[in-house]
């Protein structure tokens, strides 16, 4: 009798680590997965839910109201106050720009959802508060009406985007009224469903100096005072270069080079920089990466700089021209890695998140990543770039208030007529703003991307 | 359960009528006192919460069910003290063991032959225009009686661990043979009823009650082993007896077909959080069949993880306070009955457990006292009946304070 008590204590002992075992399990379900299963595609029930959730609105960090809502007969319908300034940040329906990349947020689903389940729980979801300047950015689409191209503004001090225009653009309200506006909105030869700024692949061309003139200065293969000789064309590593100024430029510094955007001396400085230098650096600048943002993102290319063609590759990466491509984005990047002192930015939009009423949910604050040069080297280049503006091709983006750093552009386009690119900063000494702009198609020597890169840098700075 | 009812609002109604059972039970209870007040006090408060539960829940997801499990319950609860009543000593019980035995294999073979499939499992047997129940929740209740007067006879005959210091006995073919058969039979119920849940059930009914005969656990472990390679070759040879099993393994395959049922209940238990998202506050209608087998998925739905670790609390404390009437029993028949009982509640209790957490594949089988079905709550009342008489009959009762 004893034997058999002493057997049945221990099938009972099994038995409980049993239960334990599941209410283990439920925990796991319950508690670690229960996000991802709220969010989960296949869960219908939680999607239909989603439908008759409040949803969140979307405020500039100024208190613009980007995107709003209405009831209906249907439930709440998404308005656009501001017809098509913000396009691109709102997108068009739930499927496209912000409304797809902050979705669980906008619906306080997922992640966003309350772990605690019925307790505090509202139907209503989080506002969102962006980092975009309503001013810059009504000014910025303003200037890029009838043309194509983008406008980038960064707060080069934590990464904050400030203003992000592409152009053309549309009003999200009239695209989905028809099917007929639908059709004629995907159909359009412009593309105003592309965002530029974020996904449009250009040729840097002369900007992308900025960036060679940083790598060689911070190797050491250069220094400003460094002389070069432009005859206006040359054979360099096979490739025929050609400079903007025909005839030449004659023997000139680095910094000079720069102001008057010579070809061939950088194509010289990139030389004896060397290909492994030069894609190192462009991993240091984290040139080609894609930005971590809820909007879709291009990723920028540039030639591998290895085998035997790599001086080729080299030459035609200096002057940004071959297979070479950047976003917008990746240049607004470059002018804030250079504005400050050498750190690299990740861009961010979204500020805060908010519940409906006030209380932050989550705020961002950006972050920095690696210097990708040293302070010194980044100082000599905003020098540079300064001399730039006051006496050399970029003078069109001078402000009469504030000292600026900028360099203009041109990059040849295969397909027609070139783009005119301007990268800039201000103030010198304490940046407050960086801004990339790239006008495409204009018309030869009359640069358009420079005095719109001026006007916005005025809307955003402000100097004593 | 009121104060969560008012803390949502509306379904207050819906607890009221939850506390029907309660109330029956009690009146059952001072019944039983009036004539002997003698017996476990533990067991019928726990199996009555779970009731409440089960009514207050099929409420939210069926109200018709809700009815028809009402009644079921009060029907229950009248048998089960008939049952008490009527066995004037559990240990004469023992005399009808090969009638009970004789009685579960027939059942069980009746259903494989002429079962009601339902869902992919044949677990209905149906006398017409009379009634349809479910085999196995009989068969488990006489095959319990069966295993324990059998053990309690022919402990001799099953093998005995030695008695000298280190005894490795060579397994006879005597203590092999009776293994084999149950992991046979097991498999047949399996391939027969295309139920993993009940051939499990049995098994470990069995395997349990050997090692509880023999005290050596070694056989059973074997059996184990060679029941799951037997359970993995059925299920290569005959794979259309495992849809559920299929599902199991894979369910995004077929997120809409066959892996339908358990994403939608792990996304009900997700939706549920720690809190829950209140009693009836969502819809459960994407939850097939979630009166019968998904009743465990709604209360974790509703609410949320305390409650569903309140509801495995309860199963806790009913089989570990039945294994103690079994340890505490002075009779060996009384003993092993109660220990089959308590393993078999315990078991199928895991099984479903496993099943809707994805542990094992989902089967077919009811929630004691929890799930919608007149079959199990008849059949657990009677068992909890079997297990009060024990303790009336066999358990020494402490002595009382003064």
């Amino acid at each position: 009798m004893n034997e058999l008590s002493q057997n049945i204590r221990r099938i009972a002992l099994v038995a409980v680590w049993g239960f334990l075992l599941m209410a283990l399990v439920f925990g796991y379900w319950q508690m670690v997965r229960a996000p991802a299963l709220r969010a989960h595609p296949y869960n219908q029930q939680a999607q239909q839910r989603a439908n008759s959730i409040k949803p969140g609105l979307i405020y500039t960090g100024d208190g613009e109201l980007v995107l709003g809502i209405e009831k209906d007969n249907e439930g709440w319908q998404r308005t656009y106050p501001a017809g098509p300034i913000y396009c691109h940040l709102t997108g068009y329906n739930e499927n496209t720009g912000l409304q797809k990349g902050l979705r669980e947020a906008l619906l306080g689903i997922g992640a966003y959802q309350n772990r605690w389940g019925a307790v505090g729980h509202t139907e209503q979801g989080l506002d969102v508060v962006l980092t975009i300047d309503s001013k810059a950015q009504r000014r910025a689409t303003k200037l890029m009406e009838g043309r194509r191209g983008a406008v980038v503004a960064l707060d080069p001090r934590n990464g904050a985007i400030l203003a992000m225009v592409s152009a053309p653009g549309y009003d999200p309200a009239r695209v989905m009224e028809s099917q007929m506006n639908y059709e004629m909105f995907t159909n359009h030869p412009a593309s105003p469903e592309l965002n530029r700024a974020l996904q449009g692949l250009y040729p840097p061309g002369t900007v992308l100096q900025i960036f060679v003139a940083a790598a060689g200065l911070d190797t050491g293969v250069a220094t400003e005072q460094t002389v070069f000789n432009c005859s206006g064309t040359g054979q360099i590593a096979g490739i025929t270069v050609n400079c903007s100024k025909l005839g030449g430029h004659g023997r000139l510094t680095l910094s000079r080079a720069l102001a008057d955007s010579c070809n061939i001396a950088f194509a010289e400085l990139a030389q004896l920089i060397g290909p492994e230098q030069f894609g190192s650096y462009a991993k240091k600048f984290h040139l080609l990466d894609k930005p971590d943002l809820p909007l879709p993102t291009g990723q920028g290319k540039i030639a591998d700089l290895i085998g035997d063609d790599a001086e080729t590759e080299l030459i035609e990466a200096a002057i940004g021209q071959g297979a070479t491509l950047v976003t917008p984005v990746a240049m607004a990047r470059l002018a804030a890695t250079i504005a400050s002192g050498g750190q690299v930015i990740q861009p961010y939009l979204v500020d805060r998140i908010t519940r409906q009423g006030g209380k932050t949910v989550t705020d961002n604050r950006g972050g920095r990543l690696r210097a990708a040069i040293r302070q010194e080297t980044a100082q000599q280049v905003a020098g540079m770039m300064q001399v730039s503006v006051e006496e050399g091709s970029a003078s069109n983006v001078a402000l009469s208030v504030c000292r600026v750093a900028a360099q203009t552009g041109w990059a040849q386009n295969p397909e027609g007529k070139p783009h005119s690119w301007a990268l800039g900063f201000a103030p010198v000494d304490a940046p407050q703003a960086a801004v990339a702009v790239i006008v495409e198609n204009t018309v030869p020597g009359r640069p358009a991307a420079g005095p719109i890169a001026r006007q916005i840098l005025e809307v955003l700075v402000s100097c004593q | 359960m009121v104060i969560v009812a008012a803390a949502t609002g509306k379904p207050l109604g819906w607890a009221m009528r939850g506390l029907t059972p309660a109330g029956v039970l009690l009146v059952a209870v001072v019944l039983m006192d009036l004539v002997e007040a003698r017996r476990d006090r533990l067991l019928l408060p726990l199996c009555g919460m779970l009731c409440v539960l089960s009514i207050v829940f099929l409420t939210r997801t069926d109200a018709f069910l809700a009815t028809r499990q009402l009644i079921a319950i009060i029907i229950g609860i009248f048998l089960m003290v008939a049952l008490y009543f009527l066995i004037e000593d559990i240990r004469s019980l023992a005399r009808f063991k090969y009638l009970a035995g004789l009685s579960a294999i027939a059942l069980l073979a009746a259903t494989m032959l002429w079962g009601r499939e339902i869902n992919g499992a044949r677990l209905w047997l149906s006398i017409p225009h009379l009634v349809t129940f479910q085999s196995g929740e009989v068969a488990k209740i006489l095959m319990a009686i069966f295993l324990a007067g059998y053990a309690a006879d022919y402990r001799q005959m099953l093998g005995r661990r030695g008695r000298g210091r280190i005894s490795i006995q060579t397994p006879s073919l005597r203590s092999l043979a009776p293994l084999l058969l149950i992991v046979i039979s097991c498999l047949a119920i399996f391939v027969g009823q295309h139920d993993l849940g009940t051939a499990i059930l049995f098994f470990g009914l069995f395997v349990t009650m050997f090692y509880l005969a023999t005290g050596q656990p070694a056989y059973g472990i074997a059996a184990v082993a060679l029941f799951a390679v037997g359970l993995a070759l059925a299920y290569q040879l005959f794979p259309q007896v495992g849809v559920r099993i299929s599902s199991w393994l894979n369910p995004w395959a077929d997120p809409s077909g066959i892996g339908y049922q358990p994403l939608q209940a792990m996304f009900c238990l997700g939706e549920g959080g720690i809190l829950g998202a209140g009693l009836g506050h969502l819809s459960v209608t994407n939850l097939p069949a979630a009166a019968p087998d998904m009743i465990l998925v709604v209360i974790g739905q509703d609410l949320g993880l305390v409650g569903s670790v309140g509801v495995v609390i309860i199963y806790a404390l009913i089989s570990v306070r039945s294994y103690s009437l079994a340890w505490q029993a002075t009779d060996r028949f009384a003993s092993l009955l109660a220990a089959a009982l308590a393993t078999v509640f315990a078991l199928q209790t895991l099984i479903i457990m496993g099943g809707v957490l994805r542990l094992i594949p989902l089967t077919g089988m009811t929630t004691p006292f929890l799930s919608y079905g007149g079959t199990s709550i008849v059949i657990n009342f009677l068992a909890v009946g079997l297990l009060l008489a024990v303790s009336r009959d066999c358990v020494p009762q402490p002595e009382k304070a003064r």
